[in-house]
């Protein structure tokens, strides 16, 4: 089975609208521990993903779309999240084939390169309470998930989800938030729920594609 | 409570704020594309030229302190939000006279992030630029653990001092080796009584209620660990002044410079009493203060409290310092 150049954009587009109806809960939880925009940045780094996606050529591959997707971002003025979600993307061009289908082996990469691009520049770990507590655990279930695409993006999500619930527990080590240390127990980590959002909406892009 | 600010729409607030500097300060600076504020004075400079980044929302702070004598271009982000790598690469290139830049950065995840991936695309483009961190709020970390401190006001005065250097033909090395040693001579620490709203959300950063102020409050509001009963002028001084002595360190003898930042709500009657008492506080232990900064410098939209900055300095920051400047927001 392949996933083609089509799934993916519409994957990412409902990837994307997930995250923008999660605005305003995503800026209510930064308002208790970060800067009370997180929302307002999701929205304008997604916003750039759709318009990306939704202007891309006809004669692109997979590769050219998730480079396009970063560039997109890379010129939005919106903190961390936009590096973080540059690099993302970057490191997901960076493991995506030159071609318009891909297997569902080099789709698995495609994520394991993003999480590993990421990880360089961000260094956080699992319970560092940040956008990793959900990536890993999505890119992790994607790869260890049954064949079929609709599986794999299941299995993300539902791991993307608990790792992003997860967060609850810690004490943030990274970002603004670090600095509130143990009184950040008990609230999610608003970097690791747009996370949790975006894979939640990539399942959402796949069934309406379906 | 429904936020009582004089804005019109929420996704033009760093648009509109800058295109109000350029119609105000014309004369000063240029404000281009990608958010980039340009010194009028950028353009005959053949010296080392200085950079740095970060969002809006503290004015005056950061585009305020663009001018001769001060920063040749800040890029501004948004709100709070650091600007994105591309636009930074766009002002040191911009900048760049053949002499090389000195890109500062303050200590905050997305400034760093952002400035980490400005110095590859610089690296790759073959541009000579050096990148210095200011990084001493002493509220959140020991100096031995400075990866963890925050950057506060306490770069503004470093502004001038490392465009005095750079006026006076030093190469980019010397430049950026003193900013560093700046950098390392000085300490930060803030103390809010009252949280601001965010500006485009119109969320509060959190509540500190009537009775209770947190010394450590960094600059966006996020907490610091030193919540407490609101005490008076002078001790509050005696609490962070000593915190800061200690961590710089300072000693009989020594000569400050001391800042008091008000963060937006905090009145100039307030911060020349607290200045007052910081002098005094100083006096008392044998340290005389020669170079102040008091007034709004980077402020925190409507927050009311102040950041305490205490520098150790010596002839060479004095020398530096006492050369003209004429920025927006900063006149020698």
């Amino acid at each position: 089975m392949t996933v083609t150049l089509r799934q993916m954009k519409q994957m990412l587009l409902g990837g994307a609208d997930c995250v923008i109806s999660a605005r305003d809960e995503l800026t209510d939880i930064d308002s208790r521990f970060g800067d009370a925009d997180h929302g307002i940045t999701m929205e304008k780094i997604m916003t750039a993903l759709k318009n990306a996606v939704r202007s891309f050529g006809e004669d692109g591959t997979i590769k050219d779309l998730m480079s396009g997707i970063s560039m997109a971002v890379m010129t939005i003025n919106g903190g961390s999240a936009v590096p973080l979600w540059t690099t993302l993307f970057d490191g997901l061009a960076e493991g995506a084939p030159d071609r318009i289908e891909m297997s569902e082996e080099e789709f698995r990469s495609m994520f394991r390169s993003g999480y590993e691009t990421l990880f360089e520049i961000s260094r956080a770990k699992k319970g560092d309470k940040t956008m990793m507590d959900a990536l890993e655990p999505a890119v992790d279930a994607l790869c260890a998930a049954a064949e079929g695409l609709a599986d794999m993006i299941k299995a993300s999500a539902g791991a993307a989800e608990a790792g992003a619930r997860e967060t609850a527990n810690f004490a943030a080590r990274f970002g603004r938030a670090k600095n509130y240390g143990e009184r950040s127990i008990g609230t999610p980590d608003a970097g690791a729920m747009s996370m949790r959002y975006f894979f939640q909406g990539l399942l959402e892009g796949l069934k309406k594609d379906q | 409570m429904k936020m009582k600010k004089f804005l019109n729409d929420p996704n033009t607030l760093t648009a509109e704020m800058l295109e109000g500097l350029a119609l105000a300060h014309g004369n000063i600076v240029d404000v281009l594309p990608g958010n980039l504020v340009v010194s009028k004075a950028l353009k005959d400079a053949g010296r080392v030229t200085i950079v740095t980044l970060g969002g809006t929302g503290h004015e005056p702070a950061l585009s305020g302190f663009v001018g001769d004598g001060m920063l040749d271009i800040a890029v501004a982000g948004d709100v709070f939000a650091a600007p994105n790598p591309q636009s930074c690469f766009e002002a040191i290139k911009l900048a760049d006279k053949g002499k090389g830049v000195l890109f500062l950065v303050l200590n905050h995840a997305g400034d760093m992030l952002t400035g980490n991936m400005t110095m590859k695309m610089c690296k790759q483009a073959g541009l000579n630029v050096r990148k210095v961190v200011t990084q001493e709020d002493i509220s959140n970390a020991p100096r031995s653990n400075a990866d963890d401190r925050r950057g506060l006001a306490g770069a503004v005065p470093l502004y001038h001092i490392a465009a005095a250097a750079a006026k006076e033909g030093r190469s980019l090395d010397e430049v950026a080796d003193l900013s560093q040693r700046y950098a390392d001579s000085m300490a930060t620490i803030a103390v809010a009584v009252r949280c601001a709203t965010h500006p485009a959300s119109g969320a509060s950063f959190g509540d500190l209620g009537d009775e209770d102020m947190e010394i450590g409050m960094g600059q966006h509001g996020e907490g610091g660990g030193g919540r407490q009963p609101m005490k008076t002028a002078r001790e509050t001084i005696a609490i962070m002044a000593n915190a800061l002595v200690k961590d710089i360190p300072l000693q009989k003898g020594d000569r400050a410079f001391v800042m008091v930042n008000g963060s937006g709500a905090t009145t100039l009657m307030e911060q020349l009493i607290l200045y007052k008492d910081c002098v005094r506080y100083l006096e008392s232990l044998g340290i005389e203060v020669v170079a102040n900064m008091v007034g709004e410098i980077l402020t925190v939209q409507e927050q009311a409290g102040f950041q305490l900055n205490i520098a150790k300095w010596n002839d060479e920051f004095l020398r530096f310092w006492n050369t003209p400047a004429r920025t927006i927001a900063f006149n020698k």
